[in-house]
């Protein structure tokens, strides 16, 4: 019995020391791996893969420090002022509005990183699925439009593909940008859905890319391609899928994606897909009560007074802005308890236009403020509005743009006079490119394409409220430090260091 | 409790006539043979009897025994002597000093060697060498104690824990603490074990002490040994030690009176508010241990139940702990096989409050009320006002309320066999779980985050399991008559896994129900609501094995080598070697040195590694996505999934980081053993350092062929660190002044900082600095600008920004650069220490014995955050209130960060002073009774302006705590207040 005994815990201790010299494996218990998706029979897997893209997309575009940040700040239409330390940030805001900006800025980093994680993404999932057609030509025009923004925003920057085998991808030049997402679009369009789904890149976002691509063509290579322009526009509109809606403001309500003007939107959402902050991002912190918001807004955003001014009266686009006396839910007045002494209004929340300056001590109450979109009662600090990137109200402006840009002048003018019809406004009988800039401005307020309208038609250099002329170099953002250092095949832009 | 104490010592006093009858009385002196003094305090016991009394202020001594007993002599620091009473009345004793308590034995990894046969860096302490005073965790016991090794609790927060360094920075990877060793267990949670049950705590400092502990070695071992029942039969000894203690808030920092606020401008509300008085108490903690060992037959015993209840400087802020040990031997076959079994079960239950309770205590208005009725409904009975971080403190504290329990249970059964006289084969398997609940509410009236959600509530658990089997072979032989050996060889499995869940609802009717009900939370998605779950497992295998060879008892050699396979690698990475070398002499077994009774001259070189963060960073894992409504129609839910998207870079190339690690130190004795001591000088290489590097986002992962980077960083092997240090401590022992007997200690650790070697990871990536993105002083208005720098071929932790220059006529500040201007940016300070030290002081007095701790460090800069945000006189300070220091330049600028707010911390602190009596009894059962007052952080003497100038190892507000090692130095304004802690205890030992 006792030799057995010995035995067995000789045996015991063989096996013991068996396990503890060979090299375990790893285990995964709570993520998933690529070949458990491989093995997947789940029909809905390749759905929600590319679902899973687009929420890539989703990501910041509409929140603090992101490019729609960037977009917003550099323009003539927003501003983020110094309320004493609140908002100073080392300084990164007011260098963004005097066009001042470096490599270092946080916002210009997470706008790169926010755009090509998706791009990593995309790749990845063509990769994975590359025989389902229909599949790869959206995700390769998806990544068109992530394209589009690199080229507005980066100017020159590396083209990745699926194929792509380089861990340090140089800088492409602005050219080779353009002719990729023209290509990407072209050979794709064919293959695309013509669903109007309004939240996927179907035909119809498709020809949108192109339209815009080419309405910038002259900024992004330096030659005209409005023809090119006008002809996707026209696809968009004789499509006879979109319309603009009655009321301007049903464009931007909580519940818009039922919008007959959305071509595509990012479906922004409260409990599903959070990053669309605006709420928290422009209201006074006592606005809180205004709307019954989940959580204590942050004073930032506000628009500058000149931009204010050009909305005339009875445009009711003018509605865009939150100004004026501020009230509760419940109809009693607000009160900035911490009110500044020298501020005119005193104690009651009232928005004025005008800012007293602009750093060190903006007043807390100054600046009108977004009011375009719909904040929903008990909003947290995610909204639920969808993000209009396409929509027709857009088109049309573009569609007047091209044909004023072709020389069909009164084309031009009834397309515009379409939008402002619609708002309320009087028709105008001449075009040029202020009076352009100025509609558009009107009309897509906060919807981040102020900056790239401005350098488009030429007053992005130009001097405005506390901001001095500056050099066209700022007209792309610079190559953030951050990726400088992890890419050493990377250049910096023009004017840069 | 107290009244069975009393009745004991009445029971005591009133036996202890009719026991000592047939006896004499018998009287003598008790001298030192070093110096021929009277030695007082010496224990004079009647052997197998716990009759005895210590020797008198003079030496002298006088109690009762027989002619047949012996009476033991024994003194610390002296070789015990024994002599049978016989006839003589009188016994006149010289006691010889034991300069070779250096013979004691050391507890080193996966065995024990007599401390001179030691080649490497190993400090041991002993009960007697512990801090005392209210002392809940273990690693306490040792602060000031062990030159290099640096236990900070920045603050005094009861549920917080300690920051442990063992020369310094060795990584800023994970596991920058060192590996703690609970009875053989590696890894061992150490709330796991009561200060009250420890027999011992030996911490291997240098890289070839470590080396057997392989990757887990790198930040130093701690090997901590709980006591163990008696051996000797039949005898049970009772153990009793109770104290109150009383913590009382030390505060550093001035703010403006209500008077001063409202003359300076601030807005005036009408009312006189010390809100730090509202907010805080003085704490009331007591502690009650009992402990009983003994043994019968063959088995010995020893359990001990520890109970404990702190109350915080906060009210509400406090735990409650209970703990129960029971170590359990059996020895069998002629004691050839040993069996022992250590259970340990923890219960802790704490209560917490918002973090940064302290901060807005500080800075609200001194002129606001604290209750109002204004807005009744919304906030309940407390003044509050909708401004920008801003909340009536006492309403936080009172509508956020944060509690749970840990349990613990560490079951660990160990067999020991003799297999033949010098062959020993032994078998442990281990248990260590850790279980939490966790609960977190937010008052629907609470304006800072509860309101909007109308009441939140979160309830979380999780359970953290450790199995670890050990098995080694321990054979000793004597090769020739001069040359012995000793060798190990061992396997063990070590097998972690962390699981749990939680959940967040929100919108409730009612507070009172807290996080009890979640089912009454009406709304479980979208903000402020949560559920998720969790689980990982990694699994480390790892074989040993070691040679020590001892030559003429004097020369001294030691090689062992530890591989490791950790799961968490990539294919071809798992498995990593560990070798360590050490070689010592005995010059005084040698030569005749002179003075030097001993000097032992030993060099050592180890290498260690370290696990990564995560296990599953080599491995192309997807995790949760965004929910992805697939036909965006938020009615139809059958086609609502959560998205899948690959959030980290897999790297399966990732191997072990090492460090390697030289040592040369020398320990002596001289003057007969008058003075005792040990010398180290040590440096340490880093190399492969785990770490995550920033990629280019969206190309191709070269470590991953075919995959793409879809996050902006990558773990990778980057960087390579250097560091060194010079360590001295030294004894005088018994120093006497007339009755007196002192011996003071004195450690003290020069640090040669890390320096950062290079920052590169191959295939093109690298950094030539690190500044943490989250090392920004924070909200609001300075959230962008990082103000640590870590350069290639500089110093970790350097602070970094525009330099103070002066004020200018409109009390603007003039800075060397403006906030955009990094190039011009200046290095103003670095976070680490240039010198730790520790000053202990002994002194004993017949029954009475007094010790303090005098503790430092030098050289390191911290950010005065509270000085950094509240200290100008900008507009916003007539909503908050302003910190009043002498540096205060008067300037109105709004706050950014500059050398300004950059501070020398360099402090020294008596961090415990103990007051203690011996009362004497002549009781057979009552062998100990005596009675203590200690203190703790009485004083401390700085430049330093803000709260608590304790070094900074890591970044207490980044919640990653990885780069948290990377931004040491950031004093935050959610610290919480120090304090100072007045104990009065009593230890009784019966038996």
């Amino acid at each position: 019995m006792l030799k057995l005994n010995k035995r067995l815990s000789f045996l015991a201790a063989l096996v013991f020391i068996a396990t503890a010299c060979t090299e375990p494996d790893q285990e995964i218990f709570d993520a998933f791996t690529p070949e458990q998706l491989a093995n997947s029979n789940n029909p809905v897997l390749t759905d929600v893969l590319k679902a899973s893209a687009y929420q890539r997309i989703i990501g910041t575009w509409g929140g603090h420090n992101s490019l729609w940040s960037m977009h917003e700040v550099s323009s003539d239409e927003m501003v983020i002022a110094h309320k004493g330390a609140d908002w100073e940030d080392g300084g990164m805001w007011i260098r963004t509005h005097r066009h001042e900006y470096g490599a270092n800025e946080d916002a210009i980093n997470n706008s790169w990183v926010y755009l090509y994680s998706a791009i990593g993404d995309i790749n990845l999932l063509i990769l994975q699925f590359p025989e389902v057609e229909a599949l790869t030509a959206e995700l390769r025009s998806l990544r068109a439009l992530v394209y589009l923004w690199i080229i507005d925003s980066f100017g020159n920057a590396p083209i990745i593909t699926e194929t792509s085998a380089d861990a340090t991808p140089p800088n492409n030049t602005r050219q080779e940008l353009f002719t990729f997402i023209e290509s990407s679009i072209l050979d794709n369009i064919d293959k695309l859905s013509t669903d109007n789904t309004k939240t996927t890149v179907n035909k119809w976002v498709a020809h949108a890319i192109l339209a815009k691509l080419y309405l910038n063509a002259e900024v992004y290579i330096g030659s005209e391609r409005y023809a090119d322009a006008k002809t996707h526009i026209d696809a968009i509109i004789n499509s006879g899928q979109f319309s603009l809606t009655n009321n301007f403001f049903a464009n931007f309500a909580t519940q818009n994606d039922g919008s007959p003007e959305n071509i595509f939107t990012i479906p922004y959402d409260e409990n599903n897909a959070g990053g669309f902050n605006l709420v928290q991002m422009t209201l006074h912190y006592s606005s809180q009560a205004s709307f019954d918001l989940q959580e204590q807004p942050w004073n930032g955003y506000a628009s500058l007074e000149e931009f204010y001014n050009s909305f005339e009266d009875g445009d009711s686009r003018k509605r865009s802005f939150l100004v004026g006396p501020q009230f509760a839910s419940d109809g009693t007045r607000l009160v900035d308890a911490s009110f500044e002494a020298d501020d005119p209004d005193g104690a009651p929340l009232t928005f004025t236009p005008e800012i007293n300056e602009l750093r060190p001590n903006s007043l807390r109450q100054a600046g009108a403020r977004v009011g375009k979109f719909e904040y929903a009662s008990g909003s947290p600090s995610n909204m639920s509005n969808d993000f209009p990137i396409f929509r027709y109200g857009d088109v049309l402006l573009m569609k007047a743009e091209a044909e004023w840009k072709l020389g069909n002048n009164g084309v031009a003018l009834d397309f515009m006079n379409l939008v402002r019809k619609r708002a309320g406004a009087e028709p105008l009988s001449s075009i040029d490119a202020d009076i352009l800039l100025a509609e558009r401005g009107r009309e897509m307020f906060a919807e981040g394409y102020r900056r790239s309208d401005m350098i488009r038609l030429g007053a992005f250099n130009d001097a405005w409220w506390e901001k001095p002329a500056s050099d066209p170099s700022k007209n792309i953002y610079p190559i953030p430090t951050a990726q400088m250092n992890a890419n050493p095949n990377l250049e910096q832009n023009p004017g840069y260091n | 409790m107290k009244k069975f104490l009393l009745i004991l010592l009445v029971l005591t006093v009133g036996f202890q006539g009719s026991l000592l009858a047939q006896t004499k009385t018998v009287t003598g002196t008790v001298t030192g043979g070093d110096d021929g003094l009277a030695i007082p305090g010496v224990n004079v016991t009647v052997k197998g009897t716990s009759r005895g009394i210590p020797t008198g202020l003079d030496g002298k001594f006088s109690l009762q025994a027989s002619s047949d007993e012996t009476l033991v002599f024994s003194f610390v620091g002296y070789i015990t002597q024994e002599v049978l009473v016989g006839n003589q009345t009188t016994i006149n004793i010289t006691l010889q000093p034991d300069f070779a308590e250096l013979d004691e034995v050391v507890v080193v990894g996966y065995g024990t060697q007599e401390r001179k046969e030691i080649t490497s860096s190993v400090a041991s302490l002993a009960p007697e060498d512990f801090n005392t005073g209210n002392i809940p965790n273990p690693t306490q016991l040792l602060q000031g104690k062990v030159a290099g090794l640096s236990i900070t609790r920045p603050g005094g927060d009861p549920n917080g824990g300690f920051n442990i360094r063992l020369r310094g920075v060795s990584t800023f990877g994970a596991n920058s603490e060192p590996l703690i060793v609970l009875d053989g267990v590696p890894g061992a949670d150490l709330n796991n074990v009561d200060p009250n049950d420890i027999a011992s705590i030996d911490v291997l400092k240098d890289g070839s002490a470590a080396a057997i502990y392989g990757a887990r070695g790198s930040s130093g071992v701690i090997l901590i040994t709980t006591t163990k029942g008696s051996t000797k039969d039949g005898v049970t000894s009772i153990s009793m030690n109770n104290f109150v203690s009383i913590d009382r808030i030390m505060d550093r920092v001035d703010v403006l009176s209500p008077q001063e606020f409202v003359a300076r401008g601030g807005n005036d509300l009408g009312h006189q508010t010390d809100w730090m008085d509202e907010v805080s108490q003085t704490g009331v903690s007591f502690a009650n241990n009992v402990s009983l060992a003994g043994s019968f037959g063959n088995t010995s015993y020893r359990g001990s139940v520890n109970y404990r209840k702190n109350n915080g400087i906060i009210k509400g802020v406090g735990n409650e702990r209970i703990n129960t040990r029971l170590n359990l031997s059996h020895n069998a076959i002629n004691d050839r096989l040993r069996l022992n079994m250590n259970l340990s079960m923890t219960n802790r239950d704490y209560t917490a409050r918002n973090n940064s309770l302290f901060r807005y205590a500080k800075i609200y208005n001194p002129t606001a009320p604290v209750y109002s009725r204004e807005n009744l409904e919304q906030f309940g009975p407390y003044f509050q006002r909708n401004l920008f971080d801003f909340f009536n403190p006492e309403a936080l504290r009172r509508q956020q309320l944060f509690g749970g329990s840990a349990k613990t249970l560490f079951t660990s059964y160990r067999a020991e066999f003799d297999v033949l006289d010098n062959l020993t084969a032994s078998l442990q398997y281990t248990q260590d779980r850790l279980q939490d609940i966790n609960g977190g509410y937010w008052s629907r009236q609470d304006i800072q985050r509860g309101f909007g959600g109308g009441g939140i509530a979160n309830r979380s658990t999780n359970e953290n399991l450790k199995e670890i089997i050990t098995g080694t072979l321990n054979y000793t032989t004597d090769l020739t008559d001069d040359l012995k050996l000793t060798a190990l060889l061992g396997f063990e499995r070590q097998q972690r896994s962390f699981q749990g869940f939680g959940a967040e609802v929100r919108q409730f009717l009612f507070d009172s129900q807290k996080w009890n009900n979640l089912g009454a939370g009406a709304i479980r998605l979208g903000a402020n609501t949560n559920l998720y779950s969790y689980k990982n497992e990694d699994i480390l295998n790892s074989s040993f094995a070691r040679a020590n060879f001892t030559y003429k008892n004097a020369y001294f050699f030691s090689a062992s080598v530890r591989a490791e396979s950790f799961s968490g690698f990539g294919e071809n990475e798992k498995t990593g070697y560990f070798p360590a070398f050490s070689a010592g002499a005995e010059l005084a077994d040698i030569a005749d040195m002179g003075i030097f009774n001993s000097l032992k001259v030993r060099v050592s070189y180890g290498i260690t590694g370290n696990l990564p963060p995560s296990a599953t960073l080599a491995l192309p894992v997807l995790g949760n996505g965004n929910r992805v409504d697939l036909d965006g129609d938020p009615l139809t839910t059958n086609d609502i999934f959560v998205g899948l998207n690959q959030f980290q870079n897999p790297n399966p190339t990732l191997k072990w980081e090492t460090k390697k690690e030289f040592d040369i130190g020398v320990d002596f004795a001289i003057l007969d053993g008058k003075i005792t001591g040990t010398v180290d000088y040590y440096r340490r290489n880093v190399e492969d350092l785990i770490f995550n590097v920033g990629v280019p986002i969206g190309a191709a992962n070269p470590f991953d062929p075919g995959n793409f980077n879809t996050a902006g960083s990558t773990w990778v092997n980057l960087a390579d660190l250097e560091s060194g240090g010079f360590e001295f401590i030294a004894s005088v022992n018994n120093i006497s002044i007339g009755s007196v007997s002192w011996t003071p200690t004195l450690n003290f650790t020069i640090y040669d900082k890390t320096q950062i070697a290079s920052l590169t990871a191959g295939e093109g990536l690298g950094f030539d600095f690190i500044r943490p993105n989250g090392t920004t002083p924070g909200s609001p208005g300075q959230n962008n600008n990082p103000i640590i720098e870590n350069r290639v071929g500089s110093t970790l932790g350097n602070f970094w920004g525009p330099r103070f220059l002066g004020v200018d006529e409109n009390n603007e500040w003039v800075l060397s650069a403006g906030l955009d201007e990094l190039d011009q940016f200046e290095i103003v300070g670095n976070a680490l220490p240039d010198a730790d030290f520790g000053f202990q002081n002994t002194f004993t007095m017949g029954n009475w014995n007094l010790n303090f701790l005098l503790r430092g460090s030098v050289g390191h800069d911290l950010y005065n955050s509270y000085r950094g945000f509240y200290e100008n006189q900008d507009p916003a300070s007539n909503t908050w209130n302003s910190v009043v220091t002498d540096k205060t330049p008067g300037v109105v600028s709004t706050p950014t960060f500059s050398s300004l707010f950059v501070e020398d911390a360099s402090f020294i602190r008596l961090d415990n002073l103990q007051l203690g009596y011996n009362i004497p009894t002549n009781s057979e059962w009552l062998t100990k009774l005596n009675v203590y007052f200690a203190a703790q952080n009485l004083f401390v003497i700085t430049n330093y302006e803000g709260v608590d100038p304790e070094v900074r190892y890591t970044d207490a507000q980044n919640g990653d705590g990885f780069t948290s090692a990377l931004s040491p130095g950031i004093e935050r304004r959610d610290i919480f207040f120090p304090t100072t802690t007045l104990t009065l205890g009593v230890n009784v030992n019966i038996k």
